[in-house]
């Protein structure tokens, strides 16, 4: 098997760490070999967070190499494209289209770019864009506090990954809080429905 | 993450993902450790905080202690008894140790002694990015490098049979990379912890006076002896790849991204990997670079391998050519590594063209990054702390000197608030804050937490008080160690074992080293506390004042796990849009949409804080929930 590389990106408080843990520990059920990569302390407090989940027998680092992701998992839009260096035109990006302004927008400093700018410049290193209203999605599903498991349905979706469905499910099942389990493996259906249905709707605003 | 059972329940023979510092946690539940202490910081937290939430049942005792010194002679106190004992801690925890730990080294152990260190390059939450592998060469002590959460579980048990034979504490270093990283773990048999030891008296070992250091060095130096040959024969120093190119020796987690840069690129090459890298297993090294015209030398922080490889070749093999960091230059000596870097540099060595690929991203890259926003760290909505620093910024009109210190507080530092004009280690804050005092006319706030308070700033602050330093104090006491995920210390009133303890009060303690003006504030009731704070500049000498207020990650859980309900502000038709709230205090669940403050209710924690620093009075409590 060749490596599995998939970054997710986000912002501390949205679950990246959960949904990284999830993920690893459904590849170590089924048996792979296994690295994600956590970053804890001042990297989180509402600053930007990226964590690296890796798949393969040759896998030892626990980063992705530049140009070498084959699905950037955007939990938030800016945050996807912070970490675009990772994708190349092979590289599929899930872009939750929720943005969260940070601090320095608020008061004036930077700017916040348009969706579509982000998505445009998005398009000069990736292949193929998802976007996804995960929040909408996880609101469906119970809670807006579920769009990391929103976006982890649309991962599975790809087919980039080797685990099953069913083992990610029994992954959440494990690691979720239990009075959250319902609710997260609803968000992962939900998740993965929209990428299945949108794959044939909206081929060509897809592609590049 | 993991469920603390799985640690201690887990059969074995079975694998389970794990953090690499808790593969250590069970490691240290497999190497039958008594006694386990420690002071949090990260990347090192967790491996104690997983020891904590299994301790009573596992049956050995673990404790926070006040600081890493107080824990390294915890720790060493049980090793003189023969029991098994590890102390953990980051790297800069062992600067704090180092006067404890230089010196034990002479005494020894009678039970393995552990010493984790876990290093931070890259300083991803550090005030520096030191390379502790230069302690056990200071102090002659073994040391281990993991490079993964498997060797790393097994590692504990390696480094506490290697205590016990040379009866040394051992130096088990990690970094972030290792400590944070994710694996397959297999486990292996649980062992019976021993708590129970015996003292031997022995006058001439334990007790360190001139005469019997002088002979305790010598014995040290015939230990290391020994200890050259373990690491000869160690397992964790292997050739795992055998190529006819270039050698590669590396360690720790730089191994990994030089095992995958040597796969991406191709290239012929032989690897020896160092698990134990002091002392020096100098004959596999001569046999190794025998073999190899060139040898790469792939390390992250210092050229630490790099110095001992050459020193070694320069003896024994002068004609190999060797690469690292120093002459040639190909690593750099800062920050982490990463396979790229390794890519790049192993891409020159061998005289093969670099992926274009990757020059092509760097470009692109270029272009798009000034288009993204920087995302600094922040206070969390609802932190006190924002609270207080309005309440300092407020009276002293900016223009008092700030010298702050090591916690969530020194996010202090980023607009609108801007508290802190220095920051140096744990404690400095008042220390600085005697000498800016010293010599200029401002009034000088020193600002510290309640963990650092008790860890390191007790005697700055007597310093202050006999002195007679000009300083006030501030203590953000938010009743935990919030940066490094909540561990309890002597003000909590909690216990590493979950049990409880009579707490110390800051301001007994304060009072207790005759500081004349002490009180204790609300900082979320603003005005008090403005005054207050007022009062205390005023008074000639130190001033102490305690701004308490529980972290409010603490207190949100608190909420929900009761099922209490968070209700948020809501800004009513009053708001002129002034935006004091914003651009003044800036907490970050008040926003600006279409040229509106909003609040986002999900963030917000309702500490009302911003309704009673609005001018128009236009925030109130009462916003609707409907998540
Ligand atoms: C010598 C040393 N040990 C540990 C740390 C790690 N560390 C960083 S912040 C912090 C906690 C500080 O807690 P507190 O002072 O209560 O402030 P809070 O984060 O709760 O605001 C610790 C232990 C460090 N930086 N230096």
């Amino acid at each position: 098997m060749s490596n599995c590389n998939v970054v997710l990106a986000g912002v501390g408080g949205q679950g990246i760490l959960l949904a990284a843990n999830v993920l690893g520990s459904a590849a170590a059920k089924e048996g792979f070999n296994v690295r994600v990569s956590e970053i804890h302390g001042m990297a989180q407090r509402g600053g930007a967070v990226v964590c690296h989940m890796r798949i393969g027998d040759r896998v030892h680092a626990p980063t992705t190499m530049e140009g070498e992701a084959d699905v950037i998992v955007g939990l938030e839009p800016v945050e996807a494209l912070r970490n675009i260096k990772f994708a190349s035109s092979q590289t599929w990006v899930l872009l939750n289209i929720e943005a969260i302004i940070p601090s320095t927008v608020s008061l004036g400093t930077a700017a916040y770019p348009s969706l579509q700018t982000i998505m445009k410049m998005i398009r000069l290193f990736a292949g193929k864009i998802v976007t996804i209203d995960a929040a909408d999605l996880a609101r469906k599903a119970g809670s807006v506090i579920a769009q990391n498991t929103v976006m982890l349905g649309a991962l599975v979706a790809t087919k980039k990954l080797p685990m099953r469905l069913e083992t990610i499910k029994n992954a959440i099942r494990e690691l979720v809080p239990p009075k959250y389990v319902k609710m997260n493996l609803e968000a992962l259906e939900l998740g993965y429905g929209v990428l299945r249905n949108s794959d044939e709707k909206r081929r060509d605003e897809l592609d590049k | 993450m993991v469920s603390s059972k799985v640690l201690l329940e887990g059969a074995s023979g079975k694998r389970f993902l794990l953090l690499g510092n808790e593969a250590i946690a069970r490691g240290v539940l497999e190497a039958g450790v008594g006694v386990v202490t420690t002071y949090p910081g990260t990347p090192a937290s967790e491996i104690a905080d997983s020891i904590s939430a299994v301790a009573p049942d596992a049956g050995l005792y673990m404790e926070y202690s006040t600081n890493e010194i107080v824990a390294i002679e915890t720790a060493a106190g049980a090793a003189m008894c023969g029991v098994r004992a590890l102390a953990s801690m980051k790297h800069v925890g062992l600067n704090v140790a180092a006067d404890a730990f230089i010196t034990l080294a002479y005494v020894g152990v009678r039970g393995g002694f552990t010493i984790i260190t876990a290093d931070d390059p890259y300083c991803y939450s550090s005030q520096n990015e030191q390379d502790n592998r230069y302690y056990a060469l200071l102090a002659n002590v073994p040391c281990l490098e993991p490079s993964n959460p498997q060797e790393a579980k097994e590692m504990v048990s390696y480094s506490m049979n290697i205590s016990e034979k040379l009866e040394l504490p051992c130096l088990f270093r990690t970094t972030t990379r290792v400590s944070h990283t994710r694996g397959p773990v297999v486990f292996g048999p649980l062992k019976q912890p021993k708590l129970k030891g015996n003292f031997v008296k022995d006058v001439k070992r334990f007790v360190m006076v001139p005469a019997h250091a002088r002979i305790q060095h010598k014995a040290l130096l015939e230990k290391m002896e020994r200890a050259k040959k373990i690491s000869e024969e160690s397992l964790y120093n292997k050739i795992v790849r055998n190529g006819s190119g270039m050698g590669v020796i590396s360690s720790g987690a730089a191994y990994n991204y030089a095992v995958e840069a040597i796969d991406f690129l191709d290239v012929d090459a032989s690897v020896l990997k160092l698990g134990m890298t002091f002392p020096f297993p100098e004959q596999k090294i001569v046999k190794f670079m025998e073999k190899h015209d060139q040898i790469v030398i792939v390390e992250e922080l210092e050229p630490y391998l790099e110095m001992q490889v050459r020193a070694i070749a320069k003896n024994y093999v002068p004609h190999v050519k060797i690469h690292g960091k120093t002459i040639t230059k190909y690593f750099p000596r800062f920050g982490e590594l990463s396979t790229r870097l390794v890519v790049e540099a192993l891409a020159k060595i061998a005289g093969k063209a670099l992926p274009v690929a990757i020059k092509e991203i760097d470009e692109k890259y270029t272009q798009v990054s000034e288009s993204v926003p920087p995302r600094p760290p922040v206070l969390c909505p609802g932190c006190p702390h924002r609270a207080s620093f309005y309440v300092i910024k407020t009276v002293t009109k900016n223009r008092a000197i700030y010298s702050t210190d090591i916690g969530c507080y020194a996010l202090g530092i980023q607009p609108p608030l801007r508290i802190g004009d220095t920051l140096v280690c744990m404690g400095a804050s008042i220390g600085t804050a005697c000498g800016i005092s010293k010599v200029i006319e401002e009034d000088v706030v020193a600002v510290v937490g309640d963990s650092t308070f008790f860890h390191a700033a007790i005697p700055g602050l007597i310093n202050a008080v006999y002195n007679n330093h000009k300083v006030t104090l501030v203590v953000l006491d938010n009743l935990t160690t919030a940066m490094t995920g909540h561990q309890p210390h002597p003000g909590t009133g909690k216990t590493g074992m979950k049990t409880r303890a009579r707490k110390i009060l800051i301001e007994d303690v304060a009072r207790a080293c005759n500081v004349k003006y002490v009180k204790v504030v609300d900082p979320f009731k603003i005005k008090e506390a403005m005054k207050t704070l007022k009062e205390g500049l005023k008074t000639r000498g130190p001033s102490v004042i305690i701004f308490r207020q529980p972290c409010a990650l603490l207190v949100s859980s608190e909420k929900r796990r009761k099922g209490e309900k968070i209700v948020p502000v809501k800004i009513s038709e009053k708001c002129t849009n002034c935006r004091v709230c914003i651009e003044a205090f800036g907490c970050p669940a008040l926003y600006v949409e279409n040229d509106r403050v909003m609040v986002n209710e999900a963030l917000c924690t309702g500490c009302m804080v911003c309704a009673a620093i609005c001018p128009y009075d236009a925030i109130e409590a009462g916003g609707s929930l409907d998540e």
